[in-house]
């Protein structure tokens, strides 16, 4: 597995690096601008939260440049392993994205005080980018491994809307049934509710495409 | 004599390309070389796709150290060594991070010794391997091979990109890697060339089936090529017969005994067949 990971960081590097420094300039600006809109901050967490996970995700089609992919399968590794490495590396990216996003938010909120109406859409805020990261990741593996390498872009971008459509519908299904106004309660057990959703389609996807993979010719 | 690779009646098909590998049988035994030939689209790739697990055969057993490979086995593939021909690793990579892959992937790789390699072949370790010649990725990609100890390496085209003076370096190589008694290598090559000077076995192979397996100097001394004139040709048994090319005047006749197909046509001239021409006698002539 220490050999995955390392190959998908090295797939992911060049990308993140870039992404690194856009991000620090943003944030650099984001924190220094007035909160009194929060417009700027809110779009600046979800913009790295899922801006991370999507270039990890995004690199994997890397490999079909060259016969590493058909390699990768001749070393001692389980094809399981493989698909699983992918799953783990987007996460440890998510985590990365979520550290900028919290470091950037407490900047503002230390800089120019609390920016939202309640301490609950703060919470709200990680709970949209972390679960659209983990449905993206979830809808994008194994249909990367259905579709193949040569419409990894359009499956990109249908992961990508999936993954904020199950946000969307998810928050719709909320509202539904908490059609009043919600107490903090509510709200932060809708949040968990949410990000357990995603981490089930994200544990569940793993499966789903490793059975995919095990049957993938080269 | 145990065989480190044995291949019994590997079937292999393709509905949408038509293309079929036929039940290909061989054996490759351990401290040898076995060299598969067969011309584009012949089958070697789909062969050694098979052998190796990245494609599922249809029918028939493939037994590496004796044992059939499933994905769970990968203590098998520990012992194996693997060279695709062109690209084998991302070009984004330089050869220190290649080899920080391998390190996290194979539990034998020499780290020391993938270096002597790297300073042997001349390849730089911190320039990104898209910036290397076609020469010298392969010449990583068998750095990288022989750089986890293994005891099997399966080379397809691994000499392909190679200058001949490489090429020759590479092949002492592979040589030195058969010393051991418990290695052995499948190399797959159009250079025939290559095969003469160092295969001990030679499997050709036509249209996804496997046309010929011998001893490559049972190829070299025994078999021969009559340069025949059409009517010393109608002379000639039918069973002497492997396959025959026309070519203008002349009949050229692959038989499998040139010894004696020397005493018994006397009037005709028997050459040494190189392993060049019996594959073209065997893929291009007409059979009888």
């Amino acid at each position: 597995m220490r050999g995955l990971l390392r190959n998908n960081f090295y797939a992911t590097l060049a990308g993140a690096k870039a992404f690194v420094g856009i991000a620090v300039l943003l944030g650099i600006f984001v924190v220094a601008m007035d909160n009194v809109i929060p417009t700027l901050i809110i779009s600046y967490a979800l913009l790295v939260m899922i801006g991370f996970s999507l270039n990890s995700i995004a690199s994997i089609r890397k490999e079909s440049a060259t016969k590493w992919a058909k390699y990768k399968m001749t070393a001692p590794v389980k094809r399981a392993d493989i698909v699983k490495s992918f799953f783990v590396s987007q996460l440890l990216w998510l985590f990365v994205g979520t550290g900028f996003a919290a470091a950037a938010v407490a900047s503002s909120v230390a800089l120019h005080g609390f920016p939202f109406d309640r301490n609950t859409d703060l919470f709200m805020l990680f709970v949209v980018g972390i679960g659209i990261s983990l449905f993206m990741g979830a809808f994008f593996i194994p249909l990367y491994f259905l579709g193949g390498e040569e419409r990894s872009e359009v499956i990109l971008v249908v992961s990508l809307l999936g993954g904020t459509g199950m946000l969307m519908g998810l928050t719709a299904l909320i509202n539904k049934l908490y059609p009043g106004e919600m107490t903090p309660r509510q709200i932060i057990l809708s949040g968990i509710f949410i990000i357990a959703c995603g981490a089930a389609a994200f544990a569940l996807s793993c499966p789903v495409a490793a059975g995919v993979f095990r049957r993938k010719e080269y | 004599m145990e065989n480190i690779l044995e291949l019994q009646k590997v079937t292999k098909s393709y509905p949408k390309s038509d293309f079929t590998l036929d039940e290909i049988t061989f054996s490759l035994p351990y401290g040898s070389i076995l060299g598969f030939v067969g011309e584009n689209g012949a089958g070697k790739t789909t062969t050694i796709n098979c052998i190796l697990n990245t494609a599922a055969k249809d029918g028939g057993t493939v037994k590496l150290f004796g044992k059939e490979m499933g994905d769970g086995d990968t203590d098998i593939r520990e012992k194996i060594g693997v060279v695709y021909d062109g690209d084998n690793f991302p070009g984004f990579w330089t050869a220190k991070q290649l080899s920080k892959v391998m390190a996290g992937l194979y539990q034998n790789w020499d780290e020391a010794l993938f270096r002597n390699y790297l300073e042997k072949f001349q390849l730089p370790s911190k320039q990104k391997i898209r910036h290397y010649s076609k020469g010298m990725t392969m010449k990583l990609a068998i750095a990288a091979a022989l750089s986890h100890h293994p005891e099997l390496l399966i080379l397809d085209e691994a000499t392909s990109g190679l200058d001949p003076v490489m090429r020759d370096d590479m092949l002492d190589v592979f040589l030195e890697f058969v010393q051991e008694e418990n290695h052995a290598i499948l190399l797959s090559s159009h250079i025939t060339s290559d095969l003469e000077k160092v295969a001990d076995y030679i499997a050709f192979i036509h249209g996804g089936r496997l046309i010929l397996t011998a001893a490559k100097d049972e190829l070299i001394y025994q078999y021969a090529v009559l340069r025949c004139k059409e009517s010393q040709f109608l002379t000639l048994d039918k069973e002497d017969i492997l396959a025959y090319r026309k070519r203008d005047t002349q009949i050229d006749v692959l038989v499998a005994d040139g010894g004696k197909a020397r005493q018994k046509y006397k009037e005709v001239v028997a050459d040494h067949a190189s392993v060049d021409e019996i594959m073209l006698l065997l893929v291009k002539g007409e059979r009888i």
